[in-house]
């Protein structure tokens, strides 16, 4: 049992490149829930200027998206669509990384930008990153629909697994 | 049904996710879509909840009620039910969630779960069969996010950020975690008064919410010997991760692994 769990928690490890995703492409959702950055007009509050999902937490934002059930989400689930992560730090340096979704279904995991201050750093990216890109890809096998974990604040939840889920699920 | 691949369009029922900042987290929703007519009066009324609940507001009920300057009749009706909520957990849990070192029962340590409980209940009183409602990091869901399908809630791994412990899956049920990972060491064994350590983080896994939450808190209090206690209380489960990695879980918990 427990070294399923392992392996589970091996082919989740690069979910840590999701964390700080925010939608990018204007219409992405096709629910007006998210917005490019910079447009944040709603984006003030308490709400982190530049997190996962800031238009999302904006407040004024959500009971008028809810109010609109004119406008499905399977419009844009219909087609191919990109979200564009924000920069990451990561154990291997900054990154960022670009998802193209078909519907729901992650089809193609794009590394943007990559550590590029020396040698060392490019040798671990060069082996590293398929290895990441393949663990983003395998958790779909994961088939989660939410993530249970110590009580996050909102800050906190930028950086949280459900953050990423929301995301992307939405 | 989040990031998961279905056979063909047709087959991929529609759903809604919505993510709320309140009550110093964030919640989030995933019902179905055609459903979204019945979010905007439970969003209105978890701020209602938090505005009404809050200790950081010094006018709330819960600040005047603790100040003396309101009698618990005077108080929004909830509150007398989230005490009674607090004064029976506290009970069974043997003291280990009274809630404050001086052992007043602290609304505000129940009160998230029970929420979210609510939350989930309005949206069935609205004729909504299929929802999952995550309330920083506590959920309560009922029905199936897919036909035939359990939901899936992953339980956050308190050692590796970003990573999963373990699978739990279910239908009409709730899950709670407690440990440190998020938010600093913050829970004390009343008992000893000292800072809980024997866990990194402990899941429980139950019918309802609100007790959930708070077994969840009282569990990582006790430690490891939560997992004797958790077998005995019936229909509720368990599952741990001690600070070196090793896990342990009740006989009946619900692991998809």
């Amino acid at each position: 049992m427990r070294r399923a769990i392992l392996a589970l928690s091996s082919t989740l490890a690069g979910l840590v490149l999701l964390l700080s995703f925010k939608t990018h492409t204007p219409g992405v959702t096709g629910t007006g829930t998210t917005s490019a950055p910079g447009s944040g007009g709603t984006s003030t509050g308490s709400g982190p200027a530049t997190g996962a999902g800031s238009a999302d937490m904006a407040g004024g934002g959500h009971v008028g998206h809810s109010a609109r059930p004119s406008r499905p989400r399977h419009r844009a689930r219909a087609g191919t669509r990109t979200v564009t992560g924000t920069v990451a730090s990561t154990t291997y340096g900054p990154m960022q990384v670009q998802l193209t979704l078909a519907g729901q279904t992650i089809t193609k995991v794009s590394v943007l930008q990559r550590t590029d201050d020396g040698a060392e750093s490019n040798q671990i990216d060069s082996s590293a990153i398929p290895k990441l890109i393949g663990e983003t890809l395998a958790v779909q096998s994961a088939h989660i629909n939410a993530v249970s974990g110590a009580s996050y604040t909102s800050a906190g939840y930028r950086k949280s697994l459900q953050s990423a889920l929301d995301q992307a699920g939405a | 049904m989040t990031m998961t691949a279905r056979g063909g369009t047709t087959a991929l029922a529609e759903r809604l996710r919505h993510a709320e900042p309140v009550m110093g987290t964030v919640v989030s929703f995933d019902i179905p879509a055609a459903a979204a007519a019945a979010l905007p009066p439970v969003l209105r009324w978890l701020h209602w909840v938090d505005a009404t609940f809050s200790t950081y507001r010094d006018h709330s009920d819960v600040s005047r009620f603790g100040r003396g300057e309101l009698s618990l009749a005077e108080c929004a009706p909830e509150l007398a039910e989230v005490l009674g909520e607090c004064a029976v957990v506290r009970d069974i849990t043997g003291g280990y969630f009274t809630t404050s070192p001086g052992g007043r029962l602290d609304p505000p340590g129940l009160v998230k779960g029970w929420s979210i409980e609510r939350a989930g209940r309005m949206l069935a009183g609205a004729g909504v069969t299929s929802y999952c409602v995550n309330g920083g990091g506590d959920l309560q869901c009922a029905g199936e996010p897919a036909p035939g399908e359990p939901w899936r809630i992953g339980i956050a791994s308190p050692l590796h950020p970003g990573r999963l412990a373990t699978v739990v899956t279910g239908r009409d049920f709730a899950v709670a975690t407690s440990g440190n990972a998020e938010r600093g060491v913050h829970v004390v064994n009343p008992h000893t008064g000292q800072f809980a350590a024997d866990l990194a983080s402990v899941t429980i896994t139950g019918p309802r919410l609100t007790t959930a939450d708070a077994y969840a808190t009282a569990a990582f209090a006790m430690g490891d010997v939560a997992r004797g206690w958790a077998e005995r209380v019936p229909g509720y489960e368990a599952f741990a991760v001690s600070p070196d990695g090793r896990t342990w879980q009740t006989s009946g918990f619900p692991a998809a692994l």
